[in-house]
């Protein structure tokens, strides 16, 4: 069979071109500028600067690395947070439940909201006076569990935590739901005849079945939690103070007072951080293909 | 079935689209060709009636949802009808604006006019080369009616490049139930000391003493910055320093001292439970309630108060009395408008700001704008509304206490770098900073603008 | 009995999820018909008088219209082209496994990690002249979801059977009319959701459109809720009632596909 024939490689062309000129291309110009003094003010005369930039985030007094340090917390704990959850609610709604396709079309709504409203709508629930939550509380005469939701040092991760497990378990449980629909059942039929508990039963089938829509998860679950902007930023900004500032907030910040040098730096950073992380699963995943 | 009712809703939408796209394609069409009609018209009769036939062009005015209302609607309308022209407001996000202005300005591709937040400095570092960006208002009549002390925030080296059409009312001085203090027996602080005094009687009474909006991220600096001119009476001469580099805001006693005093009130719950996470949003619900007795804000936060609520209650204004602060704060800086230099009808600019500083216009923009109760213009003709609080809080002030602006218009990039020292003093407040790291990563931030901008002064 | 107990347990505890879920779509939903001071509150009580005018308001002044039509526009446009392209390209990167392709998918892949740099975004948009055009906001959300689709598109792809394409061609048919005759219908779900997916999330981005538009006639729908924001101002009765209008059309475009989403997310990847 003529492979040439059947699978042209013009089919390639629209795809390869749009990414080159008009994604990958601004992408590396981005990176090339965070050697450069570029901003706002300095209009065509961008000027070489080596390494400044890089030195400056490492070195400054402002403590950019704890933008660094954040944004792996975020990523570490906001895919626990999610994942989880997400896979006990799959297997529980994969069970039979009466209901089910009800349940999970509500659990996936909210992740397709877009972040500003969902921003605007939390902001006004944590509202310590008059928010949905305080309220509530009070209303069950359980006013001492009242927080400052997004004030307190203590408490304005975990309220980002819940706002994002919030907007993001529908869609790593649909995921998951997708590969328990692929394991037969008569696996767990066999299982239940030899005696198996539940734990034995999800260790030995469910997980090593779902090794694919888990490897699906950490990826886009990985790539999101590195990228982090829109929730920290609608939710807090950074704040209160820097308490919650990752490595995109500071450098909108950057970008914002015109400092692109310097904002594309940050940014370059964070690329090279998720690149090796990226190959890494890549590599693992390439390697189960191959087994497969 | 199911797939079926599908399959037809998205073709059907997609026609909808597609049917969309041809209809403004075909509009763009009409619109070029008439437009060039009327250009090659426009050339024609230029011999008789020069630059006076503008129908069919369009204007684009780009500014921050911050300052816009519907105040100028009226006007526009008024203008498109008169000159036969369509005008493109486009309102962008308030926390975009600055950004995407830059973008426009760097990228060759701003609309026709533009807005910045102006004052004396907010030229240099903000459009940085008005040469190049701006269209020089210098020989129009509308020059006279801006008002000397608003003249800086539009100029530059010696040409006129902005419009300032602002008002001048009391703004971010403080306003406080003037009925609930009575019944309290509480007089108006005009110390630090008087201020703790009655925020703990009235704390005593369940009410927040002093509302701050902390979660809006620009409203908490202004007790810091509004009182300028305590440093300056404190310091003689601070500004002219800090604009020379002569002086920095780390180590200055008074600075460090407002900032704690600021700490004190915060740990003391003056400001509410959660100030920091509480936004604007119900202020004025809190007024009417009686849930809070001060907060700094602008007179016309009194009359949205006694709209909205039904309270019977009487408002009044007092100066901030952080840091021992007895001057007004005085702010020669407003949202300005600029003509973009690179426009396609820079002739259509210059009418469009001729047309809006007519008194006819200028009465009408101060009619609908609900909040404002003045504008602050020379034109006799003009009817102002004032507040009788306000008429009465500025009577008794002496021109001594209105001479120093506030800091961050009286000081070089200072205004730049608002949202970054907010934040960095919730970063105080939280105990996450020092007093004295905040106000050095002011002279950080500011050296960083006035090396950008090449002010010998730093170099 | 004990089966009984958990069956109503986990009723419970997926009611318990769906009300959490659900009560901040209620408040929304609730505050949007009341007037600005009583909305400020955030309350979940009923309003003391429904004000559907509300939505007329936010329509006329947000101009609602305008804004849809361009979303639609956009996200329909620039989805329909991404993904079916995107369809043919990891086709022939799945079926053809030379050393190039294999590179070529790699090399794709690595978009998932690149941020977005919008300055340099219009510099190069200005440079192809298309700059402040509604093609080049579309040709920007285009390239952006290239790496997300081939991504999943592939996946799928490695799941169908070969002797499908060889027969096909085998029966005489081009290489183009064997993909949309045989493949396409074969790859529907994995297509409707990649459909799916990137267009609610250019539905939701309201960035792009606004750093690459000079007009506010090319504004999307998302941006007009800003227009009910303003220093010490704040119209949360309009800000809601936007809110419901701008969710709507997503909302329906996901309850229409949804069940293509379980399908369609993962089969290629997730198998047997």
């Amino acid at each position: 069979m003529n492979k040439k024939r059947i699978y042209p490689q013009w089919f390639l062309i629209v795809p390869l071109v749009l990414y080159i000129l008009f994604f990958l291309t601004p992408s590396i110009l981005g990176v090339f500028y965070s050697f450069t003094d570029w901003n706002a003010r300095s209009l065509g005369e961008t000027n070489f600067v080596g390494l400044q930039n890089y030195i400056e985030i490492f070195t400054s007094n402002k403590n950019y690395t704890s933008g660094i340090f954040n944004t792996l917390k975020f990523t570490v704990v906001s895919n626990i947070v999610k994942l989880i959850p997400a896979l006990f609610i799959a297997i529980m709604l994969q069970e039979g439940l009466k209901g089910k396709n009800v349940y999970r079309t509500i659990l996936y709504l909210p992740s397709i909201l877009p972040f500003l409203i969902i921003g605007l709508t939390f902001k006004s629930i944590f509202n310590y006076n008059t928010g949905l939550l305080n309220s509530f509380l009070d209303a069950l005469h359980l006013g001492f569990l009242k927080q400052k939701w997004l004030s307190d040092l203590g408490m304005v991760w975990k309220s980002i935590f819940g706002v994002d497990a919030w907007r993001g378990i529908g869609y790593v449980m649909t995921i998951f739901l997708a590969g328990l629909n692929t394991i037969p059942k008569s696996y767990y039929e066999a299982a239940e005849i030899d005696g198996a508990n539940f734990w034995q039963r999800v260790r030995h089938i469910t997980l090593p079945m779902l090794s694919g829509a888990i490897m699906i998860n950490l990826v886009f679950g990985l790539t999101y939690g590195l990228k982090v902007f829109d929730i920290v930023y609608v939710l807090t900004n950074g704040g209160p103070g820097h308490a919650t500032e990752v490595i995109t907030t500071y450098a909108y910040q950057f970008y914002s007072t015109g400092q692109y040098g310097m904002s594309t730096a940050l940014n370059s950073i964070l690329l090279v951080i998720t690149a090796v992380i990226g190959v890494v699963v890549v590599k693992v995943m390439s390697r189960q293909e191959v087994q497969q | 079935m199911r797939r079926k009712l599908i399959s037809a809703l998205l073709c059907a939408s997609m026609a909808a689209a597609l049917m969309a796209g041809c209809g403004d394609s075909g509009k763009d069409a009409k619109e070029t060709s008439t437009s060039k009609s009327e250009s090659q018209e426009g050339t024609a009769s230029s011999g008789s009636d020069s630059n006076t036939d503008f129908a069919g062009e369009e204007l684009s005015i780009m500014v921050s949802a911050g300052w816009m209302d519907n105040r100028y609607d009226e006007t526009i309308k008024r203008f498109e009808d008169t000159y036969d022209v369509t005008v493109d407001l486009q309102t962008i996000p308030a926390d975009q604006y600055g950004d995407l202005l830059s973008s426009k300005l760097t990228t060759d591709s701003c609309a026709d006019i533009f807005w910045i937040q102006s004052n004396p400095f907010a030229i240099a570092s903000q459009i940085v080369d008005p040469e190049k960006y701006c269209i020089d208002f210098s020989d129009e009549e509308w020059k006279s009616l801006i008002p000397e002390t608003r003249l800086s925030a539009c100029e530059y080296e010696g040409k006129l490049y902005g419009l300032q059409i602002w008002h001048n009312s009391p703004e971010y001085v403080m306003v406080y139930n003037k009925t609930m203090f009575e019944e309290m027996n509480l007089k108006v602080p005009t110390t630090y000391e008087e201020l703790l005094d009655v925020c703990q009687k009235i704390s005593d009474e369940g009410v927040t003493p002093w509302f701050v909006p902390g979660a809006d991220g620009w409203q908490h600096q202004l007790a810091f910055f509004q009182i300028g001119g305590a440093y300056e009476d404190d310091q003689p001469g601070l500004y002219e320093k800090l604009n020379n580099n002569e002086a920095t805001f780390a180590d200055n006693q008074l600075m460090i001292k407002v900032l704690e005093q600021y700490k004190e009130l915060s740990d003391k719950g003056y400001f509410g439970e959660d100030w920091i996470g509480t936004d604007s949003t119900n202020m004025i619900n809190e007024f009417g309630d009686r849930n809070v007795a001060m907060a700094l804000a602008n007179s016309s936060t009194i009359k949205q108060i006694k709209d909205e609520t039904g309270t019977t209650d009487e408002f009044g204004l007092f100066l901030e009395p952080l840091g021992g602060n007895n001057s007004f704060p005085s702010s020669p800086a407003g949202p300005t408008m600029f003509g973009y230099k690179g426009t396609a009808h820079p002739e259509l600019v210059k009418e469009f700001f001729r047309f809006v500083t007519t008194t006819e216009s200028l009465q009408e923009i101060l009619d609908n704008s609900p909040a404002y109760t003045n504008l602050h213009v020379n034109d006799d003709k003009l009817e102002q509304h004032w507040l009788p609080e306000e008429e009465e809080f500025m009577s008794t002030l002496t021109d001594e206490q209105m001479k120093t602006p506030v800091l961050q218009n009286g000081t070089k990039y200072t205004n730049d770098y608002w949202m970054q020292f907010g934040q960095d003093m919730v970063a105080y407040c939280t105990g996450q900073m020092e007093a004295n790291d905040v106000l050095k990563n002011m002279d950080t931030n500011r050296a960083e603008a006035a090396k950008v901008a090449q002010d010998p002064a730093w170099n | 009995m004990r089966r009984k107990i958990q069956a109503v347990l986990k009723q419970i505890i997926c009611i318990a999820m769906s009300i959490v879920v659900i009560a901040p779509f209620y408040m929304v939903f609730i505050n949007s018909f009341k007037t600005k001071t009583e909305a400020a509150r955030m309350s979940l009580s009923l309003p003391t008088e429904w004000l559907f005018s509300n939505y007329l308001e936010v329509i006329e002044k947000g101009r609602l219209v305008q804004g849809f039509v361009n979303s639609l526009t956009y996200a329909l446009v620039a989805t329909t082209v991404g993904v079916v392209s995107c369809a043919m390209g990891a086709f022939v990167m799945c079926r053809k496994r030379t050393k190039l392709n294999n590179f070529l998918y790699y090399f794709v892949l690595c978009g998932l990690f690149f941020p977005v740099n919008y300055v340099t975004l219009v510099k190069v948009l200005n440079v192809a002249g298309l700059a402040n055009t509604k093609l080049g906001i579309i040709v920007a959300f285009t390239s952006a979801m290239i790496p997300f689709c081939i991504f999943t598109i592939r996946n799928f792809i490695t799941s169908l059977p070969v002797e499908l394409d060889e027969a096909a061609v085998i029966d005489g048919a081009g290489p183009v009319t064997m993909f949309f005759k045989i493949i396409v219908p074969m790859l529907k779900p994995t297509l409707v959701t990649c459909f799916i997916l990137q267009f609610m999330g250019i539905w939701s981005d309201f960035l792009t459109p606004l750093y690459l538009s000079n007009k506010s006639s090319m504004f999307p729908m998302t941006i007009a809720v800003y227009q009910f924001f303003g220093k010490n101002k704040s119209y949360w009765n309009y800000i809601f009632a936007d809110i419901m209008l701008t969710c709507l059309p997503v909302v329906i475009v996901y309850l229409l596909g949804q069940r293509y989403i379980v399908g369609g997310m993962t089969s290629g990847a997730v198998k047997e």
